[in-house]
């Protein structure tokens, strides 16, 4: 059993200055009581073991979540399209309530909207003891939004303590339409745990586009979770890149509890050096004629490495569902690892489900193929890579985010 | 142009190409016939530079040893191997690649590398006469392409690089009559007293609409007869039989 008595200190030192309300105070408690039990995760527990954080999470026997350094977001990392923007530095948030026509951006001070009952995740748990920072996003009904929301994420120099946790949600009432975009940024060069508790609610007819960006980061371990809900005609498509991460998971749960609705999830790993991405994803088809894609795609340099673990459940109710998941893998050098453990677990007997899993290198006919057209062997190699992200860049269904992300696929050919 | 001597080449120990000798002059069209297992689509593979055979003798090809140069040098100097099966690439879109290609090309030769607009225009009018639409352009490379549209790709992309040494590998292979047509039109306009064809294939049919100077027969990784186009028809009527041990 591993000491948590630093933590424990941590944890009363902080609840002690934490100005809140008794059932919040309570709720942190019970969380906090509910880590301790199991302390952190071990890779024995099934959920956890390919996991990279399980080693990572070890250096973390004091967790300090002081403020400190607080800055604003330099200019030059602001996007230059119109857009509300919501900006954490150093895990602190800085925003200004926004109002707009049929949209509330505000700071999340009421964390027990949260989920109270005890959490089997124990990260999750020491989320939900420790988040002191979060937004909350809410359109409302018939809201078509035109300008999107971007979430900046960003890690200055002068960051300098150890943790940090959120907790944020995203409501769309109904029939309303939204495109969030979330790009984290490391200038920082301490370790630290970061921790992100994201809970999105989608009402009938809504529709939400998330985007995120997560790349290069050399030190720190970081926990995302995302739990969607879905109510009838509501579609979620979200879409992750992560390039060059030191250590981290990428947790969802996405419930498709109305009819019609669907949940189209979309991933790329790009990875180098001796980076560590785990995707978990579970999608539970809870009502008939529900619908879910999963389309992930990993490209694996020097010592990187994958994780992929997704499930599809469909419930015994859940008739005509059609699920289905991709992972594909290219492992671009000896040393690399690709770890893929695609589910299924069906109780309903009409349902469409299809779920492949590969991993290789990169085909040499089609190298051939490149450069008896005079492309050079590392072009050919780099545009075959390309290519195969590209694929899940093409699910992307907003042209100026596509277009951010293909740049993105470009930077890393000129990286080389 | 090309001048090919005593070239063997194997795939681990079993010897496909034995001792073939082969001279194609500027401006000549060559066909070489042959059964299958002959070493047609060896030779070509290895004109063209592909790694993993292992290969002896000598190639000319204008003054410079072609064995010391790689696949993308070889099609930088002027090769070009118009696939019997061409490949496809997911995510790598047709445009993008024909534009990739045709710089790398002309800048190995010192030529000014074409923008997206100029190369668009060129492109355009090239694709036409093919009968390739616009909307080919932006799919993936021959992903969902029919045999006769990958083939015409094939053709757009040799008259986009303008080679002076194509070789065409059972490029009739998988078309029907129509398309035929429009790769040896394809072809035909492509004819140029500088620029030299070796057309490799089972069939006669191919001949007829692109005539050839020289016929010649492979069998056994050998040239073992050779003869003006007349010899393709011989060998529709009599078949390789006469060849074969």
């Amino acid at each position: 059993m591993e000491n948590y008595n630093e933590i424990k200190i941590n944890f009363e030192k902080f609840i002690n200055t934490f100005k809140t309300d008794d059932n919040d105070l309570e709720f942190r408690k019970k969380s906090f009581a509910n880590f301790i039990s199991k302390g952190f995760p071990v890779s024995r527990d099934e959920n956890w073991k390919y996991s990279p954080l399980v080693q990572d999470l070890k250096k973390f026997s004091h967790l300090n979540n002081q403020k400190t350094g607080i800055n604003a977001l330099p200019n030059e990392l602001k996007e230059n399209f119109d857009h509300y923007s919501i900006i954490f530095v150093d895990g602190v948030l800085i925003l200004t309530d926004i109002n707009d026509t049929g949209l509330v951006i505000k700071k999340n001070n009421s964390f027990l909207k949260s989920v109270k009952k005890a959490g089997e995740n124990p990260i999750l748990n020491l989320n939900n003891a420790f988040a002191d920072q979060g937004y909350l996003i809410e359109v409302n009904s018939n809201t078509i939004l035109t300008r999107p929301i971007v979430i900046y994420n960003y890690f200055s120099k002068n960051f300098l303590s150890n943790f940090c946790s959120s907790k944020n949600f995203i409501l769309l009432n109904e029939k309303s339409n939204v495109v969030v975009y979330e790009k984290t940024i490391y200038d920082s060069s301490i370790e630290y745990l970061i921790t992100s508790n994201t809970e999105i609610f989608l009402a009938k007819g809504s529709k939400l586009k998330k985007y995120d960006l997560n790349c290069n980061n050399k030190h720190s371990t970081i926990f995302n979770f995302v739990k969607a809900n879905l109510d009838e005609n509501s579609e979620l498509e979200y879409f992750t890149f992560s390039e060059n991460i030191n250590s981290c998971r990428d947790e969802s749960i996405i419930n498709l509890n109305g009819k019609n609705c669907f949940a189209n999830v979309n991933a790329i790993q790009l990875l180098r050096n001796n980076c560590n991405h785990e995707i978990k994803l579970q999608i539970n088809h809870n009502e008939e004629n529900t619908k879910s894609s999963q389309f992930v795609k990993s490209a694996l340099y020097d010592s990187a490495n994958a994780i992929f673990q997704g499930k599809i459940f469909v419930d015994s109710k859940a008739q005509k569902t059609d699920g289905y998941q991709l992972s594909r893998a290219l492992l671009l050098s000896d040393n690399v690892k690709f770890f893929s453990k695609p589910e299924l677990e069906i109780y309903a007997d009409d349902v469409k489900c299809s779920h492949g899993s590969s991993s290789g290198s990169v085909d040499e006919e089609s190298i051939f193929y490149l450069r008896s057209r005079g492309i050079s062997k590392e072009d050919a190699k780099m545009m075959m890579i390309n290519g195969f992200l590209g694929e899940v860049i093409e699910k992307i269904t907003e042209d100026k985010f596509k277009n951010i992300f293909f740049n993105k696929l470009d930077h890393n050919s000129n990286h080389d | 142009m090309i001048d090919i001597k005593n070239l063997r080449a194997s795939v681990d120990d079993k010897e496909i190409l034995k001792g073939l000798n082969l001279k194609i002059g500027k401006g000549e069209v060559h066909a070489i016939m042959g059964p299958n297992g002959s070493g047609k689509s060896t030779l070509s593979y290895v004109l063209s530079g592909k790694e993993g055979y292992n290969v002896e003798g000598e190639i000319k090809f204008n003054k410079k040893n072609l064995l010391e140069l790689n696949a993308e040098e070889r099609a930088r100097e002027g090769i070009f191997l118009a696939f019997q099966y061409p490949i496809e690439i997911p995510g790598v879109f047709t445009n993008n690649f024909l534009r990739t290609s045709l710089n790398s090309v002309r800048k190995a030769n010192g030529k000014a590398e074409l923008n997206a607009i100029d190369f668009l225009k060129i492109v355009k009018e090239k694709a036409k006469e093919l009968n390739i639409g616009e909307e080919m352009l932006s799919r993936p490379l021959n992903v969902g392409f029919s045999g006769g549209e990958k083939k015409r790709n094939e053709i757009l992309q040799m008259s986009l690089l303008e080679p002076s040494f194509v070789v065409m590998d059972e490029t009739d292979s998988g078309l029907d009559i129509d398309a035929l047509k429009i790769v040896s039109n394809g072809v035909n306009s492509l004819r140029d007293p500088e620029r030299s064809f070796l057309i490799i294939t089972h069939y006669q049919r191919l001949l007829n609409y692109i005539k050839p100077d020289f016929v010649h027969v492979l069998s056994d990784g050998k040239i073992v007869k050779t003869g003006d186009w007349k010899l393709a028809l011989d060998l529709e009527d009599e078949g390789y039989g006469q060849f074969i041990n």
